[in-house]
């Protein structure tokens, strides 16, 4: 159950939370530590690129007052939103039902189909929206080959809701799978036992202990499509602008740096209500009660013909995903993508005569920021969950605040406060690292917090009244329980500084570079063979880093767990 | 708790160690990757000047350097169409140098007070799917106008003039050819059979190699580059004529390395250095009237092209990319 803070904490005084800190002086530096570095790596960016937006000669608004005189920008604006709220619902629908049908319902297959799920998760940028023209453009697989439609429209709201969904329904289908596996089927048997149909054990027991997690699912969706920038690039085309593009184009093809942290600054607006609203709102409202595992009792859940239904549409989801990853496979072995599909290996060779340098940057940069997020996630939420000290609720909000910041405000946000002493960072490896380390650190956090919040601090207090002092249960007792978000925080970690490039694209540098930066490159190029040649070495580094993660956290912490990220 | 902390504290500190290093000339160049690789090692094979380089589009590039204007990173800004080193020399970001070699060049291609030496030119190009040209019963188009027919509705890829410099040069040089109005209701027109405009100058070679667009409008090296690759592209150059793009070279203003950066603006406008642009098979057309042209390449003087003003094209950017938005654009 949720630990709620009981109001009495608030109002003790805080010279005794300062009293017992500074018994504890390693704590203290620590406090200290993670508020100088949050205060740097994500205050002073989002300060710096408000302050672009807002340094003219004029009054402090003129530049977004003009922004916005422009009806093509006002588009862009309710565009946003639309696309944001449309995804939002899509992707949260296709992830409730395989949810729904991976917890609830007897099918075969359902490890392979929980497996292929999540697979989106790792896609590399731009290279998907490809796929999408392959499978279902003009000249697409699917809908030229298939079923002979020439023009299919597949620019615009209709394609980009299509990637969007794919891109993003993994994120909810992971969370609403956690929330469903937690509602203890024993409510659903009694309401059956007490002779409940079994739409309405749905509709009245199992749906409504679910609301909070579909409504948190979907601002989560909301924000990261709202900041999404690689589909759109790709298929909105300019019929459809996006704030996110826009303010990207402002920067990279008007050369107004302020007019586009003034529309990034924008992009702020909905998408820090809707943070601020699944964080305080909808996640208070969480009905969630975890004891152990959960039991399944599935049997019951839905009828035959459903079972049936359910099980196609999962399969149909199946084939999407392998669809879509296909197509690179093939296009990276293929001697020209989307015409000659004869074999080669050139693409490789060329890959890896071009981008060796490159792979072993981005590896470095993945290997460097990956335990540091790791371990800076777990440490925030162990200090949030269990110590008191002033500002607490301060370093939560902070430590989460980068998630709902656009990747491209923390980008030109880097370049601006870091490119002078004291933080004289730019063109080095610490500022890539930095930015993946606070930048995708939340996700951590917000799995520790989480599983810090299902074990009983007893044990813990136990430790310390045998003597142990808190750097000792931190790393002894916390650490090695949490180790399941610990091992999520770190994959989590890994998977987006190889994958992400909102940011980083700004950040690249001679002696840095990154793979994905170079697939973005390869692409503009036309190199489409070596773009998906690189994209499927980045997945198969990534598959690779997950089983050697999930190696040194087994063998450090001793515990075997459920792969869950 | 206190190793975890210690390992995060080296961790930064190594990262920090791992720094830049002086004498080597850095570029940021917009030419694109493998060009730009082919072109520097055959400078540093040259001179001997250790080179090393980051691909960034124009508008990162710029950014990059305003952002960095009180500590430059870099030396050199290599590649991008010379209106965009207009930009840069009047915001203050680089210095100017005049190379000896520019003397032989035209003047067009050159700052008249050294701020930026153009050292090639790519014309704008339409291609055609051959395969859906054939599929499709049409007759390769001649002329601009040709593109207005009925067959080519939902077919016609090109950037946006928002976002793309590529699709500006086109606008601009149509103004510059035809006069603004009849420009635009030519762009109006061909808008009915536009599928997408892209953001990126470069997507629409992508689209009409894959079949998803049977047309394409963009600068000719992609075209060439697939039609290398073995894609079923036909190149067509409209007989009204085309633009063309002439990218540059300036000197970042502090530039660490001013004199290896010096090496290399005389390096690439030399006969030598322009010869590398065919011997390298970058696609690009050289500007130095002595240099060859190579094969795979019609000669330059072939190509009907329209004379291009970077300095009014410049000046006049924000004035037609809002009149192309809301009279060219709204019309959707």
């Amino acid at each position: 159950m949720l630990s709620t803070p009981a109001a009495g904490r608030r109002l003790r005084p805080v010279m005794q939370d300062l009293g017992r800190l500074l018994r504890e002086p390693w704590l203290l530096i620590s406090i200290l530590l993670i508020f100088a570095m949050l205060g740097i790596f994500i205050i002073l960016p989002l300060i710096k690129v408000v302050d672009m937006s807002v340094a003219s000669d004029g009054s402090p608004f003129e530049i977004y007052t003009n922004l916005f005189k422009s009806w093509y920008m006002r588009r862009a604006f309710t565009n946003s939103l639309l696309m944001g709220a449309l995804s939002a619902l899509t992707s949260v629908v296709v992830g409730f039902i395989l949810a729904y049908t991976v917890t609830r319902v007897n099918i075969p297959f359902k490890r392979l189909i929980d497996m292929i799920a999540i697979i989106p998760i790792i896609s590399p940028p731009f290279v998907s929206s490809l796929s999408i023209l392959l499978l279902f453009g003009n000249n697409g697989l699917i809908t030229y080959n298939l079923f002979g439609i020439r023009n299919f429209p597949i620019y615009g709201i209709r394609g980009l809701l299509l990637a969007q969904t794919v891109t993003f329904f993994p994120v909810a289908y992971l969370s609403l799978k956690g929330v469903l596996e937690a509602i203890n089927p024993a409510l659903e048997d009694a309401a059956f036992d007490l002779g409940a149909s079994r739409w309405t054990v749905f509709r009245k027991i199992t749906l409504p202990l679910a609301v909070p997690g579909i409504a948190s699912a979907m601002l989560v969706v909301f924000i990261e499509s709202l900041a999404d920038f690689g589909n759109p690039l790709v298929l909105a085309g300019s019929a459809f602008p996006t704030l996110a593009v826009q303010a990207y184009l402002q920067i990279t093809g008007m050369y107004d740096l302020p007019g586009g942290a003034a529309l990034a600054v924008t992009l702020l607006i909905p998408s820090i209500t809707a943070f601020v609203l699944q964080k305080y709102w909808v996640s208070r409202k969480s009905y969630v009660t975890v004891s152990g595992k959960p039991t399944r009792s599935t049997v019951k859940a839905v009828g035959p013909v459903m079972r049936w239904v359910l099980f196609g549409f999962a399969m149909a989801i199946c084939v999407i995903v392998l669809g879509f990853y296909g197509v690179i496979v093939v296009g990276a072995f293929s001697k020209a993508w989307g015409f000659d599909y004869g074999f080669t290996l050139r693409n490789f060779t060329y890959v890896l005569d071009v981008g060796f340098e490159t792979i072993l940057d981005t590896l470095t940069v993945a290997v460097t920021s990956t335990p540091i997020s790791g371990l800076i996630g777990m440490f925030i939420a162990f200090l949030v969950v269990r110590k008191r000290f002033l500002g607490r609720s301060a370093m939560e909000f902070t430590s989460m605040l980068s998630f709902a910041l656009p990747g491209t405000v923390i980008g030109i946000g880097y370049i601006l406060a870091f490119n002078q002493r004291p933080f004289l960072l730019t063109g080095t490896l610490t500022i890539l690292v930095a930015n993946f380390v606070f930048r995708y650190v939340p996700v951590g956090i917000q799995n520790g917090i989480a599983a810090l919040h299902q074990i009983d601090p007893g044990i813990e207090e136990a430790a310390t009244n045998l003597g142990a002092n808190s750097q000792t249960v931190f790393r002894r007792i916390t650490l090695p329980l949490i180790s399941p978000a610990f091992f999520s925080g770190l994959v989590f970690a890994f998977v987006r500084a190889m994958t992400a490039i909102s940011a980083a694209i700004f950040l690249v540098s001679a002696d840095w570079n990154l793979m994905t930066v170079q697939i973005l490159n390869q692409v503009g190029s036309g190199r489409l063979g070596a773009a998906a040649a690189f994209s499927l070495l980045l997945v198969g580094i990534i598959v690779v880093a997950i089983i050697v993660i999930r190696l040194i956290v087994d063998r450090l912490f001793g515990v075997r767990f459920e792969t869950r990220f | 708790m206190k190793r975890s902390i210690l390992v995060v504290a080296v961790l930064l500190v190594l990262s920090l160690a791992v720094s830049a290093s002086a004498n080597t000339l850095t570029v940021y160049s917009s030419v694109d990757e493998e060009n730009a690789r082919a072109l520097l090692n055959a400078f540093t094979q040259s001179t001997g000047i250790d080179v090393r380089f980051v691909f960034l589009s124009s508008g990162p590039a710029l950014a990059r350097m305003e952002a960095e204007k009180n500590n430059p990173q870099a030396d050199v800004w290599l590649g991008a169409p010379s209106e965009n080193h207009v930009l840069a020399k009047d915001r203050g970001l680089t210095q100017p140098y005049m190379s000896p070699n520019a003397a032989a060049l035209d003047a067009k291609f050159y700052d008249p007070e050294g701020y930026w030496t153009s050292f090639y030119m790519n014309p704008m190009g339409v291609a055609i799917h051959t395969g859906w040209a054939e599929r499709a019963g049409i007759e390769m188009p001649e002329s601009w106008y040709d593109l207005l027919k009925p067959e080519f509705r939902g077919e016609i890829q090109m950037p946006t003039p928002q976002s793309s410099g590529t699709a500006y040069n086109l606008v601009a040089s149509m103004v510059l050819a035809w006069g603004e109005d009849e420009a635009f209701d030519y762009l109006k027109e061909l808008h009915k059979n536009i599928q997408s405009y892209t953001q990126s100058g470069t997507a629409p070679s992508q689209a009409v190699a894959i079949g998803q667009a049977g047309v394409a409008i963009q600068f000719t090296p992609a075209f060439l580059k697939l039609m290398d690759e073995g894609y079923p592209l036909k190149l067509i150059f409209p007989k009204e004529g085309v633009g063309y793009e002439a990218p540059a070279v300036s000197i970042i203003k502090g530039a660490p390395n001013i004199e290896a950066a010096q090496a290399l603006v005389d390096w690439l406008i030399s006969v030598e250095g322009q010869n590398k642009l065919s011997e390298l098979k970058t696609y690009f057309f050289p500007v130095h009237p002595e240099a060859s042209t190579g094969e795979g390449l019609p000669a330059f003087s072939d190509i009907p092209t329209i004379d291009y003003d970077a300095l009014w094209a410049g000046d006049n950017r924000e004035y037609l990319v809002n009149k192309w938005i809301d009279e060219v654009l709204r019309g959707q």
